[in-house]
């Protein structure tokens, strides 16, 4: 591969990374909490909400919802 | 229809249309499933092989029940069906991700946009299907709308790409409802199989994907027509390349 199509490759790769974390909350029963079931990284918000499904849909959840890591505020840390 | 036979030439090929469009989408998503840009985005594109997939084997055996399958029984059957009525734009491989999101886009909403004017249908077995259909595809649009804004918000060679690859579809895609006099759709209208003709069906299509592409400022050729309040395809499309009985460019 020359120096330029690396570059290239390189470039698109680059526009193509994920950059936002969202931490996916979910309930399968009106009385539970919502709960952690993991996370996905999207830009785009109504892709993450997609993948999000795609993904954590071992369940028939009655609420799911997202949360962006970044407006996560710590108040003790580990 | 249990045990009867149905005779309807135009639904038998709208109906095999529609079953080998899904299937070839879902024969080329499934490449994708291990080769997208992120992990989510490959299990996304696993989830809607798998819709694509299904929809094929829920269309397959409807074919079993008319009489123009008595001609060539095995053509009614997935695995020994020699005759191929999607696309010609899906003989190929993808040659990338934008094609994959091209496809998405453009060729699963016009086939959910004709599965949406057969929610009311007259055929019980297309109704039945169409409105599980088009609840599945919702999630798909989400999908391929969110990867247009951002293939074509990355600029560069990306944005480029996506261009080649929405152009390679685009002609062929507004061409499968059939020109404005196609006797197969009017016929399936006449008798209330679906609640449009073909320029309704491509109206109705320009309208879902029409403004996406303008706020990402992706030209194509198509106008708004004040009169009749509809998009419309400003510029001829290639019928001369139509094949009738596949519904495909040659």
């Amino acid at each position: 591969m020359s120096k330029t199509e690396q570059a290239d490759t390189e470039s698109r790769r680059n526009a193509l990374n994920e950059r936002h974390v969202w931490q996916v909350y979910a309930r399968r029963k009106y009385e539970e909490p919502l709960h952690e079931i993991g996370n996905v990284m999207a830009d785009d918000v109504e892709l993450a909400k997609v993948y999000a499904r795609s993904i954590y849909d071992e369940f028939s959840w009655i609420e799911m919802v997202l949360i962006p890591r970044e407006t996560i505020v710590t108040v003790i840390g580990s | 229809m249990i045990g009867k036979r149905i005779d309807n030439a135009a639904l038998f090929a709208v109906l095999s249309a529609l079953a080998d469009n899904k299937q070839a989408v879902g024969r080329r998503y499934a490449y994708w499933c291990n080769g997208a840009p992120a992990l989510e985005a490959a299990v996304a594109a696993a989830a809607m092989t798998q819709d694509e997939l299904g929809h094929a084997r829920t269309l397959y055996p409807l074919l079993e029940d008319f009489a123009q399958a008595d001609a060539a029984p095995e053509q009614v059957e997935p695995m020994t069906r020699t005759l191929h009525y999607h696309l010609a734009a899906l003989d190929e491989d993808f040659t990338g991700w934008c094609d994959f999101v091209a496809t998405n886009f453009l060729v699963d909403t016009a086939l959910t946009t004709f599965f949406e004017a057969a929610q009311q249908s007259s055929y019980d077995p297309l109704r039945q299907r169409a409105r599980k259909i088009v609840q599945e595809e919702q999630l798909h649009f989400v999908h391929g709308e969110g990867w247009m804004r951002r293939l074509a918000h990355a600029g560069g060679a990306v944005r480029k790409t996506l261009l080649a690859s929405l152009q390679r579809f685009w002609d062929e895609t507004l061409c499968w409802f059939g020109p404005a006099d196609d006797p197969v759709m009017l016929q399936l209208e006449h008798e209330g199989i679906i609640d449009a003709d073909p320029d309704e069906l491509r109206s109705r299509y320009l309208q879902k994907v029409v403004p996406i592409l303008q706020t990402l400022e992706i030209a194509f050729p198509v106008a708004f027509s004040v009169e009749k309040k509809r998009w419309e395809v400003s510029q001829a499309l290639p019928w001369e390349r139509w094949q009738a009985a596949s519904r495909r460019l040659e």
